[in-house]
């Protein structure tokens, strides 16, 4: 059956790399969760700001699920990843992953007015590993998010995410590397818990 | 400060940026972040974060609270319409013919019927507004950014897009204007722009654990995003 499933994804993949102008599947499975993200913000009270209960549930269901926070941190971490222990390391994708949630879920209240338009997406290489470009649309000039996804045992989930050509998990990894060059391993799991318990 | 020296500055500037552009320009591959002058960039930084505290976000907390958000967008909207002016140029300066002749047409549709920018009705009629700079400009040209730099006040740049920011000013019909005039619509620019890019500010402060890292990468790495869009148009 897996295998069958296997060589339909296989299929699948092959006709989105011959003819680009079928729309694959991270590309879909981004398009489904902002609209689904996008109705349930829209479904909350119109005068609540901040991250409310409703708005939690909305992160922790619809989008959490859609992001490979174990890679993330990965990446974030560059080569000082393989210098952690696996407690430290499982400490580390906690933390970071608190702090990531936590600092963008307010973004998700601008969704109320503005809509996610998905442009198109690219391989990056392998056909495990795509980029979804998006735009936000709204009353300003439109800002150009694309979603870096790869395919992994889990299926496609989100590994980075960039903001007009600015990665996230680029700057997070300036960031883990000053850290770390100045006070190891130790000094990165205590800055982000000092960051979270803010 | 006289036209003259104006131009002896840039002159200077530009020797430099070039100087160091052709120098880094080839070391593009290597990820160490190029930022000889941290200490000092890091003692303007942390000067830049009272300079703000202090002066600037009670400004333009103020400047927020008295003035409502239409009115506001409508003050950014013609400094907006000078900063047209000068993407057009840019973007004749890459290559991008088209876009240049968007933006000037932008300058002319606001300048006239917007009421000098007050109102963006190209932009309405589905004239979008791109912008570009000298810094980007050279970038396209194939300057290096060479090393990062926080200016005073003004905060993240590189000697690159201080030597952009220089021809910008030095181009600029406001500079001639008289001192007072000049400096109280630079003081209302800045303010103006401050107030536009607070949420941004905020998130910053929230989801970084050392600001000036944090700022550096997403200023380099955004400086780095527009110079290759420029140079893939061509």
């Amino acid at each position: 059956m897996s295998r069958f499933l296997a060589l339909v994804l296989g299929l699948i993949a092959f006709t989105v790399t011959v003819s680009p102008v079928r729309a694959s599947v991270p590309e879909d499975m981004i398009k489904t969760m902002a609209a689904n993200v996008t109705t349930q913000v829209r479904a909350v009270p119109a005068n609540t700001n901040g991250v409310t209960p409703q708005v939690q549930a909305i992160i922790e269901h619809d989008i959490m699920p859609r992001f490979d926070f174990n890679r993330i941190t990965q990446i974030a971490m560059g080569r000082n990843w393989a210098k952690a222990s696996p407690a430290e390391q499982k400490e580390i994708v906690t933390q970071f992953t608190h702090l990531l949630v936590r600092t963008y879920s307010n973004a998700i209240n601008n969704l109320r007015d503005m809509d996610v338009v998905v442009k198109g997406s690219r391989s990056n290489g392998s056909d495990s590993d795509v980029t979804v470009r998006t735009q936000m649309v709204g009353r300003n000039q439109p800002t150009a998010i694309d979603y870096f996804l790869s395919n992994a045992s889990g299926g496609w989930k989100v590994y980075d995410v960039q903001v007009e050509g600015v990665s996230l998990v680029s700057a997070y990894r300036d960031e883990f590397t000053s850290l770390f060059s100045n006070s190891g391993i130790a000094g990165v799991i205590d800055a982000l818990k000092k960051k979270n318990s803010k | 400060m006289k036209p003259m020296q104006h131009r002896s500055v840039t002159q200077l500037l530009l020797a430099l940026v070039f100087a160091f552009g052709m120098a880094s320009g080839s070391a593009r591959a290597q990820e160490k972040v190029n930022d000889p002058f941290e200490p000092l960039n890091r003692g303007f930084f942390f000067f830049n974060e009272i300079f703000d505290a202090v002066i600037t976000t009670p400004v333009t907390s103020i400047y927020k609270a008295i003035i409502p958000d239409p009115v506001r967008r409508s003050i950014g909207g013609v400094f907006g319409n000078l900063d047209d002016l000068y993407s057009g140029v840019n973007h004749g300066l890459q290559g991008k013919g088209k876009q240049a002749g968007t933006d000037f047409s932008r300058v002319l549709i606001n300048t006239t019927i917007g009421l000098g920018g007050l109102f963006d009705v190209a932009g309405d009629m589905g004239m979008a507004k791109s912008k570009s700079d000298y810094g980007v400009t050279l970038g396209a040209w194939g300057v290096g950014a060479g090393p990062y730099l926080v200016l005073p006040v003004m905060g993240p740049s590189s000697v690159r897009d201080t030597v952009g920011r220089g021809l910008r000013i030095a181009s600029d019909p406001r500079t001639y204007l008289p001192m007072e005039t000049r400096y109280s619509l630079t003081a209302a620019e800045f303010v103006q722009l401050r107030a536009a890019n607070a949420s941004a500010e905020d998130l910053i402060a929230s989801s970084s654990l050392d600001k000036y890292n944090f700022t550096r990468s997403l200023y380099l790495q955004r400086r780095e995003s527009q110079v290759r869009e420029a140079r893939e148009a061509n």
